[in-house]
């Protein structure tokens, strides 16, 4: 066991070495991920509508030197770089879903030192990394010896609840010895466990019979306030860490007119699982209580359910992600995950999610990512997948 | 439209999609021993440039080496342009640092005819730097005519599906010079020109055998000129244009096209004369003249714009010395 250990300690200490040399490569061969960030990002893909986008990752696969890449029944892309013995696969995946509808207009702009446009950071970069790790690799002269399953994965956020990973890894029949999600953003991010979290949708209908005579009568707009009012007396827990955001809220047309629907979008994230599933009962009882005292109709809809779940943070794989972010210049910070990792570790695996460089305005039209820490971030992502593939993580 | 319009328009309007297989195009040009430059004329265009240079060199270089030189000239823009591009792996020239000995006129026209000189390709592609959708498809789908077909030389872009609509024939889909200035000019004196979809687009790729030997506008009339001045030289089977889809830029206001359409009208008019179609033209005015209103009161605006024209570059002898290798 010690000596094991001793040796895992060399290979990475030698892996540690490289990573200046590392960093000034990915430099110099930056135009094969930055060109991918800004083709790929430059396709609309909204959550359920990702097809176009996949298709160029499909191309990019086959180009880039994978002999297969298929399109599953989920509308994943995926491919296989085969390794030297292939007993076992490595995944590394990113997300192609965007925040941005389809009628966004997807044009980044490329600067010295920054790209800016939508969806740039989240996910453009991330996706542009993954889809260009074979031909990378090729040209740092790195094989590795298990396979390396790539996957641009579909339907991962807002509603779609992790569709497409999850289809992924539960149709997917392969040994995997780990998994890393690749983002663009935030450099540092280190995720190892998945948080528990519930997304829900309260839709609010004002009925066709609605007394709009009767004491307390209004319109939707009013309604929704008055619910979010007591929504927000349910108590949030500090311990376990609990946290409830309302993100969405969507009612009217016009200055003058009472609006007789409303919607409105909230998530539920909590490091206890009875917590999440007790604060949902309470929002259930408020609206239906809303309901009867009001004369609306008031529907829960829970759109996105997971439970927490996680590898610890003394993992082999977690401490190894540390030291090479030390190695590299990026300070790290633990940040559990709502995304695809959920699915990577429900499903039995170790894994993390890694943050490629910094970013500003994330989520708007002007989201920027910096080009100078992007280099260390593939640094990191590399030399993150040398150790996976030396057994340094297990 | 006659049979003989039509007969051009199928044999000789293409589709990018038709030239996707660019490792294809590679084969060819290969094989047929041409070389092509890519030229992109800049002024104050940081926004933009960083992108066309990245996505253009790391695809039609790298990836396929389908270009085999990529430069961007530039008539002295005073923001990054320059900085950004050569960032990106651009060859970056000053327009006024090339055939010095035949001075400095500023305009992209002057970039286009200086490009002949200092880049080696037997083709020559051209693209605008202000295309904010850029894609490869800008450049091969201009250069693929040139490398498949040996009677055309000189290969326009077009935008937007014009011709086919899914809900049928629509107007050309030219910008508003092309619709209200070019189209109807080109309709009285040059019937069989008007096939060209959008005679102004900016980024077009012609042979250097062809290039040489036209003399070059330094303004607005250079995309008119080479039209007129090749048809008259070749007739309409030496062009061919592509449908490129979607290119998106910088919309003009109406005064910029008044003073553009005024300098393309003094090279056409010009042209129309050399080429006996019209006996004779007065001095032709070089002020443009448009009128302003702030606070109710009208004022005229002058602008002076002078279509200077670069002679065929056969005729310089700096460029005559580096053909023969002197």
């Amino acid at each position: 066991m010690t000596i094991e250990s001793t040796t895992k300690d060399l290979n990475l200490e030698n892996l540690l070495k490289e990573i200046p040399f590392l960093i000034e490569n990915l430099r110099e061969a930056r135009e094969t991920y930055l060109t991918d960030a800004v083709l790929l990002g430059e396709i609309p893909a909204p959550t359920f509508g990702e097809e176009e986008r996949i298709r160029l990752a499909i191309d990019r696969f086959r180009e880039n030197g994978l002999d297969d890449p298929e399109i599953d029944e989920f509308g994943n892309a995926s491919g296989i770089l085969p390794g030297t013995v292939g007993s076992s696969s490595i995944l590394v995946m990113a997300h192609a879903d965007s925040v941005f509808n389809a009628e966004t207009r997807h044009v980044l702009n490329v600067g010295s030192d920054f790209m800016t446009g939508p969806g740039i950071a989240d996910n453009a970069i991330g996706m542009a990394a993954v889809v260009g790790l074979p031909k990378l690799l090729n040209q740092l002269g790195i094989k590795l010896k298990d396979d390396l399953l790539l996957l641009i994965n579909t339907k991962s956020l807002g509603r779609a609840n992790l569709e497409g990973a999850r289809g992924f890894l539960e149709t997917k029949q392969r040994p995997i010895r780990a998994g890393i999600c690749v983002e663009g953003a935030e450099q540092g991010r280190l995720s190892y466990s998945g948080l528990g979290a519930l997304r829900g949708e309260i839709t609010l209908i004002l009925p066709g019979n609605y007394d709009w005579n009767s004491f307390g009568a209004s319109g939707a707009i009013t309604h929704l306030t008055r619910l979010v009012n007591q929504v927000m007396e349910i108590p949030v827990p500090k311990e376990p860490k609990t946290k409830m955001t309302f993100g969405e809220i969507h009612s009217g047309s016009s200055f003058n007119t009472s609006p007789k629907s409303g919607m409105l979008r909230f998530e539920i994230t909590s490091e206890g699982d009875e917590v999440i599933n007790e604060m949902e009962k309470q929002v259930l009882e408020i609206c239906e209580q809303f309901s009867l005292e009001t004369g609306t109709k008031v529907e829960l809809e829970v759109v996105a359910r997971r439970a927490n779940c996680g590898i610890p943070f003394s993992h082999p794989l977690v401490k190894s992600t540390r030291r090479i972010m030390n190695e590299t210049g990026i300070i790290p910070k633990v940040d559990p995950s709502t995304g695809d990792l959920n699915v990577i570790i429900r499903a039995g695996h170790p894994g993390v999610t890694l943050g490629l460089t910094t970013a500003e305005n994330l989520r708007e039209q002007n989201e920027t990512i910096h080009l100078e820490p992007l280099y260390s971030g593939m640094a990191q992502l590399i030399t993150l997948l040398q150790a996976i593939d030396q057994g340094i993580c297990e | 439209m006659t049979s003989n319009n039509q007969d051009w328009l199928d044999k000789n309007t293409f589709h990018h999609g038709e030239f996707w297989d660019i490792l294809k195009l590679v084969e060819e040009k290969e094989k047929k021993g041409l070389s092509i430059s890519l030229c992109i004329p800049t002024l104050n265009e940081e926004k933009t440039i960083g992108k066309e240079v990245l996505i253009l060199r790391s695809e039609l270089m790298e990836r396929y080496p389908l270009v085999d030189e990529f430069a961007v000239i530039d008539s002295g823009s005073s923001d990054k342009t320059l900085e950004v591009a050569s960032n990106f792996g651009a060859d970056v020239y000053l327009s006024s640092d090339i055939l010095q000995e035949v001075g400095d006129k500023r305009g992209k026209g002057e970039n286009l005819w200086k490009a002949i000189h200092q880049l080696k390709g037997d083709i020559i592609c051209y693209v605008d730097a202000d295309i904010s959708n850029i894609h490869p498809r800008f450049v091969y789908g201009l250069v693929a005519p040139l490398i498949r077909r040996d009677e055309v030389s000189y290969v326009k872009a077009f935008y937007d599906r014009p011709l086919n609509y899914s809900s049928g024939l629509r107007s050309s889909g030219g910008g508003r010079v092309t619709e209200i200035l070019i189209r109807p000019l080109f309709s009285l004196f040059y019937p069989e020109l008007t096939n060209i979809v959008q005679p102004l687009s900016g980024e077009y790729a012609a042979r250097r055998e062809v290039l040489e030997t036209i003399p070059f506008p330094i303004g607005y009339g250079v995309e008119t000129s080479h039209l007129l001045d090749l048809y008259e030289k070749f007739g309409i089977e030496t062009f061919a244009q592509t449908d490129l889809d979607r290119r998106v830029h910088r919309n003009q206001t109406t005064n910029a096209l008044g003073k553009m359409s005024f300098g393309i009208l003094q090279t056409f008019f010009n042209r129309l004369h050399a080429q006996g179609k019209i006996d004779q033209i007065p001095s032709l005015e070089t002020f443009y003249r448009r009128f302003e209103v702030e606070d109710g009161a009208y004022s005229q605006i002058v602008q002076e714009v002078i279509e200077e024209e670069r002679p065929p570059m056969m005729e310089i002898e700096g460029y005559q010395n580096r053909k023969a290798g002197k």
